[in-house]
């Protein structure tokens, strides 16, 4: 019943000691799921229907074996894939990711915008926040009870916005000047390495999807 | 009539960026400072520290004698009112009245004293004619002297500029002397953070000069742009005035305002 | 190859009056052009027009022509003049595409836009660096540059494209004393290059300093046009919102004191 949860774990654990992020992973993953383990655990440990094995007994409520079973199973499951995406995030360079898929034909326009959206975010908070500084220095309450600091939201959230548009007109036209809206492909300084050995991997991997579905279907793993 | 000291004031950003380290400076009421240095020199993380937004990793901040750390910023703001370089950053309201109305409404003017106080800002910084209008359509120099209009209404005893100048044409600068002049004429005290040496040896009875978190000289234009000091000017990167350095060169000693060398070229 | 304002009007979209009137102006080859004035004269304004930006992405209606060696730009679209014309702004920060990893990276940003082969983009990015002195800087992170750097990295950035012209529009306005000078100087090290630049700036010193030629704007028209020590020196750049150069005051102050200016000016030479 562990099956398919222990391939795909090996099909992360391997990879990740390979690229020596074990360690980060297990930490990673583990964290992740920590707070979904542990009611996924009581719930099923306690209160599994079709429970017979006694465990553990405390006062009317009994631990059951088959339910520690089930628990464990599920997850596993999590884990798998929770390791599965953080392995991605933890090997993966947003920018290489980014090139590669340019260098495959995705344009070049829609490639800047999933780098420059990752900037986007803590730029706004960095902007906040200094407005936030401009406007307690004209008095604005940030301290003091909610319903002014409910009042203090337009002087803080208008400016942002404001800003913000100012500053996309000026990023604009300094993208323009640097012939950012040339249609068709930009010529690329370096695309990630790629071998014969990665893609015979990818498409071992694509094949065996189809496969191990319908391994699963057929009730051939279980 | 506000008196400001630092004493032993440091200042750490995260763990590691020592952007003030031990300062100690004294402010009388009414005084007139310019305060210089390069951009991470710790101007700005100080002035800051004047009106509570930041708070002493060490020493301590007093302002009339009581320690800053038991006000708040909002109680701070009645004494110490800052104007920011970015005018941008605060900018929200709809029309430039209601956006000088702000800060002194904050205060708890109203009716007839929050208009005065709207009123006399904004004349004085040449907006008189603009109450309407919306920031936006104004430039981003008049948004600036905006800015400036909206602290002003708020009729602080302090009165704090970051780079009051930069960005303005002839008239702007010189509508930004005479609102120096005047708040100084009323009692206030009046800081700017300046990069124009010219500017602040003509407009400063004081000069503070910063490198790396530490205050490097402190006196007036006439001891600061000497040329005894020039070896520790040049050292954070800043240039004396010409005057300053025709005056030397001349002989004449220090004149560090182009009125100063005149009259030394004439009385020689 | 020379940049021709004739007879320009713009008028923003949605705005009362135009913002250029009746501009004629020639930036030639190897000139620097100095651009003074109030604030809100035009001058942006005009660096938008002289660069195509304007009317192509900020709107609006252009009336007369814009040629660039002789012929009018008025079909070609923005990427096609952005190898050609090249504008750099004050704002460090918002001219950094912020995508790039390294100065190398940005500065070879607007060459790989324009589809470029590899090796001219190697070869112009490396010599962009080194016009303007900045190859220690290739390896580094643009965001972690001081204001002055990041500008010496935008300007670069334009110049990887072998642009016929640059356009800079107050790049020393957000920037402290040190990049002041950093950027000061690279302007002068480009002038002398042969580059050929529209340089606005309040600072007169630094148009003192650098331009061949300055024109005085005045509510979007063309006030004064003249070789720069004539221009900076004429007593009516005060009514048109500009101030003088250090030296041009203290000689006016000199001669208004029944003093000798020449002295005053053998001790400058001497500074």
């Amino acid at each position: 019943m562990l099956g398919p949860a222990i391939l795909v774990l090996i099909a992360v654990v391997i990879p990740a000691l390979v690229a020596g992020v074990l360690s980060r992973l297990l930490r990673t993953s583990l964290l992740l799921t920590l707070p979904i383990a542990v009611s996924v655990l009581l719930v099923n440990v306690f209160f599994f229907p079709g429970g017979r094995t006694e465990l553990l007994r405390i006062g009317p409520i009994v631990a059951t074996a088959e339910g520690l079973g089930f628990a464990i199973e599920i997850l596993a499951r999590i884990l798998a894939i929770s390791g599965a995406i953080t392995l991605f995030y933890l090997v993966t360079r947003p920018a290489e990711l980014v090139l590669d898929l340019e260098r495959r034909g995705v344009s070049p326009q829609l490639g800047f915008v999933a780098n420059a959206s990752v900037q986007t975010v803590p730029a706004m908070v960095e902007r906040a926040g200094a407005i936030t500084a401009a406007q307690r220095a004209r008095g604005l309450d940030t301290e003091g009870s909610v319903w002014r600091r409910a009042r203090g939201i337009v002087p803080i959230v208008g400016p942002v916005i404001l800003g913000s548009i100012a500053e996309v007109e000026e990023r604009t036209m300094a993208l323009e000047a640097r012939g950012f809206t040339r249609p068709g492909r930009r010529t690329l300084l370096w695309a990630p390495d790629d071998s014969g050995l990665q893609r015979l991997a990818r498409w071992f991997l694509l094949l065996a999807l189809p496969v191990l579905a319908a391994a699963r279907a057929t009730g051939w793993l279980s | 009539m506000v008196d400001l000291a630092v004493e032993g004031l440091s200042h750490v950003y995260g763990r590691e960026v020592r952007a003030l380290q031990g300062v100690d400076l004294r402010i009388a009421s009414g005084e007139r400072v310019a305060l210089v240095g390069q951009n991470g020199s710790g101007k700005t993380t100080l002035v800051r520290h004047l009106n509570g937004l930041l708070r002493p990793s060490s020493g301590r901040v007093l302002v009339d004698g009581v320690d800053a750390a038991r006000l708040t910023v909002a109680q701070m703001a009645r004494r110490v009112g800052l104007v920011f370089q970015d005018p941008d950053q605060q900018i929200f309201a709809a029309s430039v009245r209601s956006e000088v109305e702000f800060g002194p409404r904050n205060l708890g003017l109203r009716g007839g004293s929050l208009r005065q106080a709207v009123d006399e800002a904004l004349d004085a910084v040449g907006l008189g004619t603009e109450a309407r209008t919306n920031p936006y359509d104004l430039g981003s120099a008049r948004r600036k002297l905006l800015a400036l209009a909206s602290v002003l209404a708020m009729r602080t005893p302090v009165l704090v500029l970051d780079e009051p100048t930069t960005g303005q044409d002839l008239r702007g600068v010189e509508r930004v002397r005479s609102v120096i002049e005047s708040a100084s004429s009323a009692g206030r005290t009046v800081i700017a953070i300046s990069h124009d040496m010219r500017f602040v040896a003509e407009s400063f009875a004081r000069v503070v000069v910063m490198h790396a978190g530490r205050i490097v000289l402190d006196g007036p234009p006439e001891s600061v742009f000497a040329a005894p000091a020039w070896d520790r000017l040049r050292a954070t990167y800043l240039e004396p005035p010409l005057a300053a350095l025709i005056g030397e060169s001349l002989g004449l000693g220090s004149t560090p305002t182009d009125e100063a060398l005149i009259y030394a070229i004439s009385s020689s | 190859m020379t940049l021709t304002l004739e007879k320009v009007s713009y008028r923003y979209a949605g705005a009362a009056t135009p913002s250029l009137r009746d501009i004629d102006i020639a930036l030639r080859d190897g000139e620097v052009l100095g651009l003074v004035g109030a604030s809100e004269s035009g001058k942006t304004t005009l660096c938008l027009v002289a660069s195509g930006l304007a009317p192509r992405t900020v709107g609006g209606r252009l009336t007369g022509r814009v040629l660039l060696d002789g012929k009018d730009i008025e079909a070609a679209r923005i990427h096609e003049l952005a190898g050609r014309i090249g504008i750099a702004f004050q704002n460090p920060a918002t001219q950094r595409s912020g995508v790039t990893e390294t100065v190398f990276e940005e500065v070879a940003f607007g060459p790989m836009n324009l589809g470029q082969p590899l090796d001219e983009i190697l070869e112009r990015t490396s010599s962009a660096l080194r016009a303007l002195r900045i190859e220690e800087l290739a390896p580094r992170d643009p965001g972690q540059l001081s204001g002055g750097q990041q500008q010496l990295v935008a300007i670069a950035g334009l110049l990887a494209m072998a642009p016929s012209h640059l356009v800079l529009d107050e790049p020393t306005a957000q920037l402290d004393p040190a990049g002041t000078t950093l950027v000061g100087d690279a302007i002068a090290q480009l002038a002398l290059d042969g580059t050929s630049i529209l340089l606005v700036e309040h600072k007169t010193d630094l148009l003192a300093r650098v331009c061949s030629r300055v024109i005085a704007l005045e509510a979007g028209r063309v006030a004064m046009e003249g070789a720069a020590p004539d221009v900076l020196s004429d007593p009516r750049l005060g009514q048109l919102g500009v101030a003088e150069p250090a030296l041009v005051r203290l000689r006016r102050m000199a001669e208004g004191a029944g003093l000798d200016p020449a002295r005053l000016e053998r001790a400058e030479a001497s500074v």
